[in-house]
């Protein structure tokens, strides 16, 4: 009998008792039997051999991007240990735009933080490096990392020897034809900002084979270098059979004052807004008519929203805002100011919906004053914005409202925004508002780091310091990844 | 000059979690005024919420803490912000200690010294037994005796009547405080453990191997074991009387180790020491009974000899937090007596070593190590070893593979992520700690020689 067999037998005497089912031999049966397994379970122990262990793993492809540096990595591995866990973000969007990767360690980690967390999986795409993906290839629950855009594409044409440059034909077809999802989608983009003619063209060669979500996000692309030259392509997009890239068609087009759809929705506005006696006259669409649908808007309308104020809003927002001064005789500053009898709510909703969806800055400046939203400062250009943030902050109390306009203002915050929110946070220190600490988080996190000495001078209140300390942080954590 | 620790080395000293995000906050250098550096100690001065900033320093060879905060947390987080600040680089060489500095360590090497002596004189005494003891020694050997002959029947019951029988998890709460009262704790701590092993489907088998093995402890004392009364390391090479031979040597030592008969830290202290550069492997931490224990292995560069440093705190007050992983320390090691000697305590400490990957094995070399281990304590569940050139492999990669094969982790370990992102399917180091069930990763170094805890 071999020596498992001999150790099965023993098991299985040892299960039913030797009362039932002695040894065979003379002595006592059950001291026989302990000492007999004792000495076999000492020669399994010790008797070991490694087991053969199947086929040999992997390995990951050799790396082409450069680490981050070891006082970067620790950094992070702080911010993921819950040290200012709101800067995650801003650590991997930052690491990924200069094209690093991680250090292999710290993949496990982020890769189940992206799990949960699917905002950050683009920056994983670049920063996993090729380790990351030979990992995700190990774990399905990783699998996600497959479909995101990798380092290779995303460093740019210049040196992704895989792709080449964008506008050589050879590799180009390549990653169109072969790539994820999110590679495709960088490379239409790099192609549509080069050459946005021959975008549209590749596009339009494999519209029709292109799955539902693939089509809406394509047609995102082509925000840049929009131009009339995409009208027709944008047109027969509007007859697509997802939502989505109906809207997307829809949207691009508004921004198209020339679009056979502007002129048609300039057709539409012009029957149901007139100017009479210095005072704006409405007559909303009394039905939705199929034209209307096509061309974007939602026949049905919410619960609790009149159906006509729902079409009239909506025409109003899908419609070029330079007809208005045309079709109304009067600039926008005066326009947003006039009496609108009955239909003020869904024309100015209107209004600033087209500002935020056209990004007209002059619109949006006007609109501003009226409803004072982030999207709409979001809509200015950068310098405009800044002014216009510090001067709403500077009139404006700490409330939720407040915050949620400085969410609109892009970061890094120049010397005029940070000025003036710190003065506000220490204008309301004394007081100890609660939302000062969300106040404060967001003047650590979008103020310009390199302020972080003028920020420390300014006072000793502790919100202040607060600021100061998490500017610092980020000043520290941006060198580290410009090393 | 020491080599800087990385920041998982310094947060692995913190007592509990929410130490290392304190110290998170306060390593930030805006907060710290005043530091510096040396070869063998850092400090500075932290900025806290009362008038007087607290001053804070770290006696790097050992490491030992001083901070002026009330903290009863042991490092404090001012201690560990101090190493955080220092491992990111943000702490400036200096000549020589500021002055609080001085004063401290000067003191603290003054009691060392002092201790050492006392420990010695001690150690001394407790070698010439005093009558009165030796009374009270006699009757604990008869209650063990006892306790032990108690246990061999229950487990001959056992296996008479069947495994099957039993397989309740509370079967053995009985016998435990029997075996506590019979002065034999480490035989009721090895069966109090006994319900782990009834997990999964092969428990018919590892339970007869728990039962086997103390059935072999019980019959190794009842065969090694002195009459009462007598010195007891006179009578381990003597076998009158019918008494069968007595084991190798050591073997009487590891068998009362593992019955529970304790060795004082001075007598240990007392033997003789082994000087090397020990690598810190790693460490674990348990808890059992609102006592934590903190397990650190360490292996000697130049020996080759594994040790374990065992230290206890109740749980929320600081452990030994004076071996820091992935460090080399030049140290001498006291080892408790008995054969296949693992547990040792640090009776010295010299200079600072530049640490790095240590030197490792190969598989087999690493189980021979084990079998011979094995044959100086059968009862051994853990061992530190260094595998040199493996990788994650297998299904699930739950195995460690060389050129000739591989050996299981343990089930507990799932798929070592960290491990195989960091090998990318490449060979490395890794240091894990054997048990009969496999092994469990607890260290390893990149290509860099940066040290990953698993």
């Amino acid at each position: 009998m071999n020596a498992s067999a001999d150790w099965e037998e023993l098991v299985s005497t040892a299960l039913v008792g030797t009362d039932r089912r002695p040894l065979p031999g003379e002595g006592a049966s059950e001291v026989e039997l302990l000492g007999r397994a004792a000495v076999h379970t000492l020669r399994m122990r010790a008797g070991r051999r490694p087991v053969a262990p199947g086929e040999p793993p992997s390995l990951a492809a050799p790396e082409e991007q450069p680490e981050v540096s070891r006082a970067a990595g620790d950094r992070l591995a702080r911010v993921l240990g819950g040290e200012q866990p709101r800067l995650l973000t801003e650590w991997l969007e930052t690491a990924a735009g200069r094209g690093y990767r991680l250090s292999p360690h710290l993949l496990p980690e982020l890769l189940d933080h992206a799990v949960r967390d699917r905002s950050i999986r683009p920056y994983l795409g670049v920063l996993a490096g090729n380790r990351g993906r030979w990992l995700a290839g190990l774990n399905p629950a990783w699998g996600f990392l497959l479909e995101e855009v990798t380092g290779v594409a995303a460093t740019g044409p210049a040196t992704g020897p895989a792709t080449g440059p964008a506008t050589d034909s050879g590799p180009t077809s390549q990653v169109w034809e072969f790539g994820t999802s999110g590679d495709r989608r960088v490379h239409l983009g790099e192609l549509r900002a080069a050459d946005p003619a021959r975008a549209r063209e590749l596009l339009a060669a494999t519209w029709e084979k292109e799955g539902p979500d693939d089509r809406a996000a394509f047609l995102e692309a082509l925000t840049t270098g929009l131009s009339l030259e995409d009208e027709p392509f944008l047109e027969a997009a509007l007859d697509d059979r997802r939502r989505e890239v109906r809207h997307q068609a829809a949207d691009l087009l508004t921004r198209l004052p020339g679009s056979r759809l502007a002129l048609r929705m300039a057709e539409r506005v012009a029957r149901y807004v007139t100017v009479v006696g210095g005072e704006i006259h409405v007559d909303p669409p009394v039905a939705c008519d199929s034209a209307m649908e096509r061309d974007g808007i939602r026949a049905k309308a919410p619960r609790g929203t009149g159906e006509r104020g729902w079409w009239l809003q909506q025409a109003v927002a899908r419609t070029p805002l330079g007809v208005w001064p045309r079709l109304l005789g009067r600039p926008p500053g005066e326009l947003v100011r006039m009496k609108i009898v009955d239909w003020n709510r869904e024309v100015m909703a209107g209004w600033v919906r087209a500002a935020v969806l056209q990004g007209d800055p002059e619109w949006a400046l006007e609109l501003f004053a009226w409803d004072p939203i982030a999207d709409l400062l979001a809509a200015l250009p950068r310098d405009r914005q800044e002014i216009v943030a510090a001067d709403f902050v500077r009139r404006h109390g700490l409330d939720g409202q407040l915050i949620m306009v400085l969410g609109g203002a892009a970061a890094p915050w120049g010397p005029a925004l940070a000025t003036a929110v710190l003065q506000k946070i220490i204008d309301v220190s004394g007081t100890q508002p609660w939302n000062l600490g969300e106040l404060t988080k967001l003047a650590g996190e979008r103020i310009d780091p390199a302020l972080h000495d003028m920020a420390g001078r300014l006072s000793p209140e502790p919100p202040i310091q607060e600021v100061a300390a998490l500017l610092r942080f980020r000043d520290d954590m941006l060198k580290e990844l410009t090393q | 000059m020491i080599e800087r620790w990385n920041r998982d080395q310094v947060l692995a000293l913190a007592p509990d979690a929410s130490s290392q995000k304190a110290a998170g906050t306060i390593s930030s250098p805006r907060k710290w005024s005043g530091t510096g550096v040396t070869a063998d100690a850092v400090w500075g001065e932290c900025a806290g919420s009362g008038s007087k900033p607290y001053r804070a320093c770290v006696d790097l060879s050992e490491p030992a803490y001083r901070c002026t905060c009330p903290s009863r947390k042991f490092p404090c987080k001012h201690a560990l912000g101090l190493l955080l600040l220092w491992s990111a680089d943000g702490v400036p060489a200096a000549e020589e200690v500021a002055d609080w500095v001085g004063e401290w360590l000067d003191g603290r090497r003054d009691r060392a010294a002092r201790a050492a002596e006392a420990g010695a004189t001690r150690a001394a005494r407790s070698a010439e037994a005093p009558p009165a003891d030796g009374r009270r020694a006699a009757l604990r050997e008869q209650r063990v005796s006892a306790g032990l002959s108690d246990l061999e029947r229950w487990l001959a019951d056992q296996v008479r009547q069947g495994l099957a029988g039993a397989r309740r998890h509370d079967q053995w709460d009985d016998l435990v405080k029997r075996l506590i009262d019979a002065q034999a704790p480490a035989v009721a701590g090895s069966l109090s453990r006994l319900p782990a092993a009834l997990d999964g489907d092969d428990w018919p088998a590892r339970l007869l191997s728990e039962y086997a093995l103390l059935h072999l402890l019980c019959v190794a004392h009842r065969n090694l074991a002195a009459p009462a009364g007598e010195g007891i390391g006179d009578r381990a090479g003597a076998g009158p009387g019918g008494v069968p031979e007595a084991g190798p040597a050591g073997l009487l030592e590891r068998v009362r180790d593992r019955v529970g008969f304790s060795v004082t830290k001075e007598e240990v202290l007392a033997g003789a020491v082994v000087r090397d550069l020990w690598d810190v492997l790693g460490r674990r931490d348990e808890e059992h009974d609102r006592l934590i224990a903190r397990r650190v292995w360490l292996r000697g560069r130049r020996t080759g000899r594994a040790a374990l440093v065992l230290s206890f705190a109740p749980v929320g007050q600081a452990l030994d937090a004076s071996l820091v992983t992935g460090t080399t320390v030049d140290a001498d090691l006291a080892f408790y007596p008995g054969s296949a000697p693992l547990r040792a305590v640090v009776a010295a400490r010299h200079d600072a070593a530049p640490a790095g990957p240590p030197p490792g094995r190969s598989i087999e070399r690493a189980l021979d190590e084990v079998a011979e281990a094995l044959a100086g304590d059968p009862w051994l569940d853990s061992w530190p070893l260094v595998l040199e050139g493996v990788t994650p492999a297998g299904s699930g990669s739950r195995l460690l593979a060389g050129p000739s094969g591989g050996l299981p982790l343990h089930p507990s370990a799932g798929t070592p992520w960290r491990l195989v992102a960091t090998s990318g399917g490449q060979p490395l180091t890794v240091a894990v700690e054997w048990t009969p069930r496999g092994l469990r990763p607890l260290t390893t170094w990149d290509e860099e020689g940066r040290v990953i805890a698993l």
